[in-house]
């Protein structure tokens, strides 16, 4: 394949090999190493070897409740993010005219990159005791007072749901656009019920793009900060603003590598399961 | 095409949930955006009136000011960055065949799996260790702060280039050898433009995401030198207001101007 000289690949790889590892890989490398240290509140962090710190995690109530909690709401907000995300992303495939279509991808794909920040700033704007929602509640007359939406669980569930359905919608979009309609429209000619169609036709050639999607939802909810931070109010914890307090507040780094870790093994976990399942339930993908 | 969706039994339902996806995405951005107009000071339904006064406040304000001029500065210098390392990177991945190619491609595209709390928390602390060794202080300064960013957008770039590599025919640069040109003019001349969509969507793909970036950078900001969108959520932790939606909206319509322009190179569906 090495046609024509030009430099060796080594040469042009060498930089960002370089810059990936200082910026990334030696840091969580060194993370790793932290998270089996001990910490004592007047020397900070003294070497050691043990397991002491994840030991400690996975004793404590509280943090195993916080993670439990984190791990929930991350699958719900999937589940509802699939749920709404299958028929936008059909509608999406499907569609013909060409501009309504670029445009609702730009819809979709904008939002997606808006970052969080700007995401919740909206939502407070929205559901905040004198916000949008609770207006037009009280205009509507469905209620005197307003109503707490704000700093509840149900708030940071429509927040994250809304932020990772644009990635579930490309996910889908892009295997459907695979699918040719000629299956669909078999099955339909054929005299199957559009319900049973989709379950027999259209879902079995879907799911590599089901899981896709839900895994990268999955992971993005599962490491929200700005959402259970801000929206959630101070009393509901995540994982991630968990971690960013541990390290900034408590300056327990040992403690604080090892909550990171759990928090990437799941996520590790998680990638590795389901990309098994999927090969081995679809070939490969 | 309409044959399927009229087929299918609850059209009405099914429109309406299709709806109601893009109702909830939407509708936080379009209310910031709203609300930034809005003349009374606290936020109520309907408005007073109307008032451009939150945006001139805003700027005002030295969080946003030097926030808007940071996240600027850090986004322009992770785009480079990303393109003075990622451009060669991809040269390399598309072009050769060598031992180990898999595993340096993984390590480039790492920094899409690690969850970016994760990544600022290891990051800082290797940051610390770093200055405790050396006394180089890398936290809370600009340098930092680009490293980081260039990790974050080298993905983007690596990727959005590698593919627009692969679809080069080949014959071009062949014939331009043929020719008499060298290796070096036939990348300057020839491959490279041919590549260019790709590398000006690289480019500004890279500005996005450094710009709205919040997880990885809130450990390695310091005290009166944040990011926008730090300088956004510190506020929000106090009060809502037009003015913060005011600064909201500059963000939503800077990131919306580069991604229509992004979309104008290579096609943002085929992006991800």
């Amino acid at each position: 394949m090495r046609r024509g000289a030009g430099p060796p690949p080594s040469l042009l790889l060498s930089p960002a090999a370089l810059v990936i590892t200082l910026g990334l890989l030696l840091p969580m490398a060194m993370m790793f190493r932290f998270s089996l240290n001990r910490y004592s509140a007047n020397e900070l962090m003294t070497q050691a070897l043990t397991l002491a710190n994840y030991a400690r995690f996975f004793s404590d109530p509280f943090y195993l409740g916080v993670l439990g909690k984190t791990i929930a709401v991350a699958m719900i907000s999937t589940f509802v993010a699939l749920v709404l995300g299958v028929p936008a992303a059909y509608f999406l495939a499907r569609l013909s005219a060409p501009r309504l279509k670029s445009a609702l991808i730009l819809l979709t794909v904008i939002p997606l990159l808006m970052g969080n920040s700007v995401r919740t700033a909206g939502w407070m704007v929205l559901l905040g005791d004198r916000g949008l929602c609770n207006a037009i509640l009280i205009f509507l007359g469905l209620t005197a007072e307003p109503v707490r939406i704000l700093y509840t669980g149900k708030a940071v569930l429509i927040a994250l749901v809304a932020a990772i359905l644009p990635y579930m919608i490309i996910s889908l979009q892009s295997v459907l656009e695979g699918i040719e309609r000629v299956y669909e429209e078999a099955a339909l000619t054929l005299g199957a019920h559009p319900a049973t169609m989709f379950r027999r036709v259209l879902l079995p050639m879907l799911m590599p793009g089901i899981f896709s999607g839900s895994l990268l939802c999955f992971i993005l909810a599962m490491n929200a900060y700005a959402t259970p931070l801000l929206i959630g109010g101070p009393t509901f914890q995540m994982m991630a603003p968990l971690v960013y307090q541990q390290l900034t507040k408590v300056f327990d780094w040992p403690f604080a590598s090892s909550m990171a870790f759990v928090l990437m093994a799941v996520t590790i976990i998680s990638v590795v399961l389901s990309s098994v399942f999927v090969q081995r339930r679809y070939g490969r993908v | 095409m309409a044959v399927s969706i009229r087929a299918l039994p609850g059209r009405t339902a099914f429109l309406a949930s299709v709806g109601f996806a893009y109702l909830i995405i939407l509708a936080p951005l379009i209310a910031v955006f709203w609300v930034s107009f809005f003349r009374n000071k606290i936020i109520a339904f309907p408005p007073q009136g109307y008032t451009l006064a939150w945006f001139a406040n805003a700027w005002s304000l030295d969080d946003f000011r030097n926030g808007f001029v940071l996240s600027l500065e850090v986004g322009i210098i992770a785009t480079l960055g990303s393109l003075l390392i990622g451009v060669p990177a991809a040269l390399a991945l598309a072009r050769h065949d060598f031992r180990g190619r898999e595993a340096i491609s993984a390590a480039l595209m790492s920094p899409l799996i690690v969850p970016g709390i994760v990544a600022g928390t290891a990051v800082y602390m290797f940051y610390i260790e770093i200055e405790t060794w050396t006394d180089v202080q890398l936290a809370a300064t600009l340098p930092g702060l680009c490293l980081a960013h260039v990790v974050l957008a080298l993905p983007w770039t690596v990727r959005l280039v590698t593919a627009s590599l692969i679809g080069v025919n080949r014959l071009v640069e062949e014939a331009a050898m043929t020719l008499g040109a060298g290796p070096v003019k036939t990348l300057w001349r020839v491959t490279l433009p041919m590549i260019r969509p790709a590398i000006v969507a690289g480019g500004l793909f890279s500005f996005v995401v450094s710009f709205v970036d919040l997880e990885k950078s809130l450990f390695l900001v310091g005290p009166g030198r944040m990011t926008l969108p730090i300088a956004i959520i510190n506020y929000l932790e106090w009060s809502i207001d037009p003015t913060i939606a005011a600064v909201a909206t500059i963000q939503i319509l800077i990131i919306s101007a580069a991604l229509l322009l992004t979309d104008r190179f290579v096609r943002l569906s085929r992006v991800f």
